[in-house]
């Protein structure tokens, strides 16, 4: 740990220095808008899963991942913007949500793919945060990684079945080789400025490669009690074979271009029951 | 291919015993343990357990509800590894299950 991390928890973020701060400050608006799209797919899942139980548990993880959206949103409170105003009165463009997640997941293989992979990336992420000295991220992060434990052994049990039936093995491996290049370029750039200072200043414990390690720790085992880990670009190690283009990469928003429609946008906003909406 | 019941038994806090709540189905325990845990979430469980139905001894078969639909070919297979014996609802008269 370097000298800065050493310091004295911090409180506030007007505490922190300007660059640092707007770089934790887009940082967690990543995350927040991630959680919130992302539950947003779940819910699409909560009726027409192959089990009922199965149902049963994408709706309850899509409220799990809008309470950490909440709860991530608040956190901005600190940083000068409005939570409210950020969860409900943002246009598609400004959404900072996970590329992989800006089309709806288009078939079961899709949902488990991006749970076990855009899922798990998020959550590594955040547990980057866990060791925070920014005191309101550290407190509140510890849950929310709690909760995803159960996430990733859905995602994980049911890539695991999904592999042994003939008749999808090939669109799940589709699947996690769209999303595992996506998930992995995601957590970032080591050279890139703001991601620097996130590190020098202590705000996050371990820099994208570390993450991208410790993400591929996590999944790599599962993908390859599938089979189908070398047919998705992994090693016989677990490291991932392919290139990460980050041509156009932007760290601030974590895109090389595109963004959500505004549809998906509407729906997290909750445009529709605008008028009951309260102070 | 038939899901297998997993029995779902919880405790509210730590010195109370453990109470059958509910049921759920799941091809594998960690799979049971998710749905176990995000189907019966309406209380704070300080512990919550999954156990497969085949796995359970009912003392008394005749008024047991524990009885497994799957039979030993099914369930047994799960629950027990080889040569661990034979015990469980395999060799009762299949109940209605719920």
């Amino acid at each position: 740990m370097n000298a800065a991390a050493t310091e004295a928890r911090v409180e506030k973020a007007a505490e922190l220095p300007e660059d640092a701060r707007e770089a934790l400050k887009a940082l967690l608006l990543a995350l927040a808008d991630s959680k919130r799209v992302l539950g947003l797919r779940y819910s699409d899942r909560m009726l027409g899963a192959p089990t009922l139980e199965a149902g049963i548990a994408a709706s309850s993880m899509a409220q799990d991942e809008w309470g950490h959206a909440r709860l991530t949103y608040a956190l901005l409170g600190d940083f000068g913007e409005e939570p409210k105003a950020l969860e409900h009165e943002r246009p598609a463009a400004e959404y900072r949500s996970h590329p992989a997640l800006d089309a709806a997941f288009g078939s079961w293989a899709d949902t488990i793919a991006a749970g076990l992979l855009v899922d798990t990336a998020l959550a590594v992420q955040y547990s980057a945060l866990v060791d925070s000295r920014y005191v309101p991220a550290h407190n509140r992060v510890q849950k929310m990684l709690d909760e995803e434990r159960f996430h990733f052994q859905y995602a994980a049990g049911w890539a695991r079945r999904m592999a042994a039936v003939p008749e999808v093995r090939a669109e799940l491996a589709d699947s996690l080789r769209r999303y595992l290049p996506q998930a992995l370029l995601w957590l970032g750039d080591d050279d890139a400025a703001g991601t620097r200072r996130l590190v020098e200043e202590g705000l996050v414990c371990a820099g994208p490669s570390a993450l991208r390690d410790r993400f591929l720790a996590r999944v790599a085992p599962v993908l390859a009690e599938t089979g189908l880990a070398g047919e998705i670009g992994l090693s016989p190690t677990g490291g991932y074979d392919g290139a990460l283009d980050r041509s156009g990469w932007d760290e601030a928003t974590r895109r090389a271009g595109g963004s959500l429609d505004e549809g998906t946008a509407a729906r997290a906003r909750g445009d529709k029951n605008r008028a009951l909406l309260l102070d | 291919m038939k899901e297998p019941v997993f029995e779902v038994f919880a405790r509210k806090s730590r010195g109370e015993p453990l109470r059958h709540i509910g049921f759920i189905n799941a091809e594998t325990g960690d799979l049971a343990r998710v749905y176990a845990w995000k189907t019966y979430d309406e209380q704070n469980w300080e512990e919550m357990c999954v156990v497969p139905r085949a796995a359970i001894l009912p003392v008394d078969p005749e008024e047991s509800q524990f009885v497994t639909l799957l039979g030993r070919d099914g369930e047994q297979a799960l629950v027990h590894s080889r040569g661990a014996g034979s015990y469980g609802g395999g060799e009762l008269a299949v109940k209605e299950g719920r």
